[in-house]
């Protein structure tokens, strides 16, 4: 038993040692490396995410991959599914899109895919509401459940690369700045900042506002503290006290973990 | 993805403030009084102008827009609910827009019903012909002349 296991020790070391030899055999050549990277991303291809390619860049021309698809010239026609799909009880859909799937791609995919996610949503919503006109169940809904999923998602990972960037250029942690500021009942709130066209020493509605406290308050918050907690004690008996009756009427009841 | 555009502050002379995601949806529907034929009718949310329905239309659509006007559907307050408190329904924009060029739209008929013919031998077939034995065993016999269980023997 011991040397089977010493054994395996052995074996364990001797793979840690080749894997750090390899890596230190890499981390011996990164500038070739970072070099042909730099080289090569500028000239990376860019591919149409869907077969709605109506934002033709020409600046890329020369960069993209062979393939032309024209621009669909549906119109309003793309307010509606495809005829083949009229009538149908069900329609195949595929899985939302997840946030590490929308990590991979670039911003201009990003963007492109939002207008399409959005056309799709249009879609959705128009066969929706002619549905609950005619009263008849909406052939699959779930899609609109999983277009939302998709565009929330899109739009965490886009704020995520915002975030990202603002602070690596400014520093500043949010898009909007502000501070945590005191009104005159002494409540702390977030002030979101606000661009305004006038100095504040002229701004006659800014000055009229109150972020501070007046000294005569102070009593009024330490009561306003006592009656929030009363009312918190009492709900915590209340609901004790329910759940005690319970347990007397009731004794085999499972003690409810709240 | 904002609604309002309130920082930064635009001026005059700025470069327009644009919204890069966004998040308007519109919804055609079916007009309910009858509209001229060239006439397109939306349900549009309340934070969108005419200019805003008209941009979107032929930006995102490529549907070239004439004229569009827009109202607000007051919808009812007098639902009400379980615990008889009334429920106000959301008010919604509708915007009727037309089209240039004689161009005329006409609202489909989404949810025709098609006569699908499921292959031979499959299950589909199968459980259809299980259901029509099961409908016709569970009709009532016509000899009794529709009379009820409850008297026969």
């Amino acid at each position: 038993m011991a040397a089977t296991s010493a054994g395996r020790v052995l074996t364990l070391c001797r793979q840690f040692q080749i894997s750090f030899r390899i890596s230190t055999s890499l981390a011996a050549q990164p500038s070739a490396l970072t070099l042909t990277k730099s080289q090569s991303y500028p000239y990376r291809l860019t591919f149409p995410l869907l077969s709605s390619n109506w934002h033709c860049h020409v600046g890329l021309v020369g960069q993209c991959r062979p393939l032309h698809t024209t621009i669909s010239r549906r119109g309003l026609e793309e307010f509606f599914d495809i005829p083949e799909n009229w009538g149908e009880t069900t329609v195949k859909s595929g899985a939302p899109w997840t946030a590490k799937q929308l990590r991979t791609k670039s911003n201009e995919d990003l963007h492109k895919l939002w207008y399409v996610l959005l056309k799709e949503k249009n879609m959705l919503l128009t066969i929706e509401q002619e549905s609950k006109r005619q009263r008849i169940q909406m052939p699959s809904p779930e899609r609109l459940k999983k277009i939302e999923r998709s565009m929330k998602r899109l739009d965490t990972v886009v704020k995520e690369r915002e975030d990202a960037l603002r602070l690596l250029q400014t520093g500043q942690e949010r898009a909007r700045p502000g501070a945590w500021r005191k009104d005159v009942f002494g409540r702390v709130y977030w002030y979101r900042f606000r661009e305004h066209a006038l100095p504040w020493y002229m701004n006659k509605r800014y000055k009229r506002k109150r972020f501070y406290t007046p000294l005569f308050v102070t009593p009024h918050i330490r009561l306003r503290l006592e009656k929030h907690l009363r009312a918190k004690t009492r709900l915590q008996n209340k609901e004790r006290e329910k759940q005690t009756a319970l347990q007397e009427k009731f004794p085999q009841m499972k003690a409810q973990s709240s | 993805m904002a609604r309002r555009l309130i920082y930064p502050l635009y001026q005059i002379g700025n470069p327009q403030l644009r919204i890069f995601r966004p998040p308007f949806s519109l919804t055609l529907v079916r007009p309910g009084k009858e509209q001229p034929q060239d006439t397109v009718q939306f349900r549009i949310p309340m934070e969108m102008t005419k200019c805003d329905v008209r941009n979107y239309l032929e930006k995102l659509y490529n549907v070239p827009v004439g004229a569009v006007r827009t109202r607000i559907q007051y919808c009812t307050n007098k639902k009400r609910n379980h615990l008889n408190q009334k429920v106000k329904r959301p008010d919604y924009k509708v915007a009727y827009v037309q089209l240039v060029q004689q161009q005329t739209f006409e609202f489909p008929d989404i949810f025709t019903e098609k006569d699908v013919k499921s292959a031979e031998g499959s299950v589909e077939e199968m459980q259809e012909k299980f259901m029509e034995d099961e409908k016709q065993r569970q009709k009532p016999d016509l000899r009794r002349g529709g009379l009820t269980e409850w008297f026969g023997l």
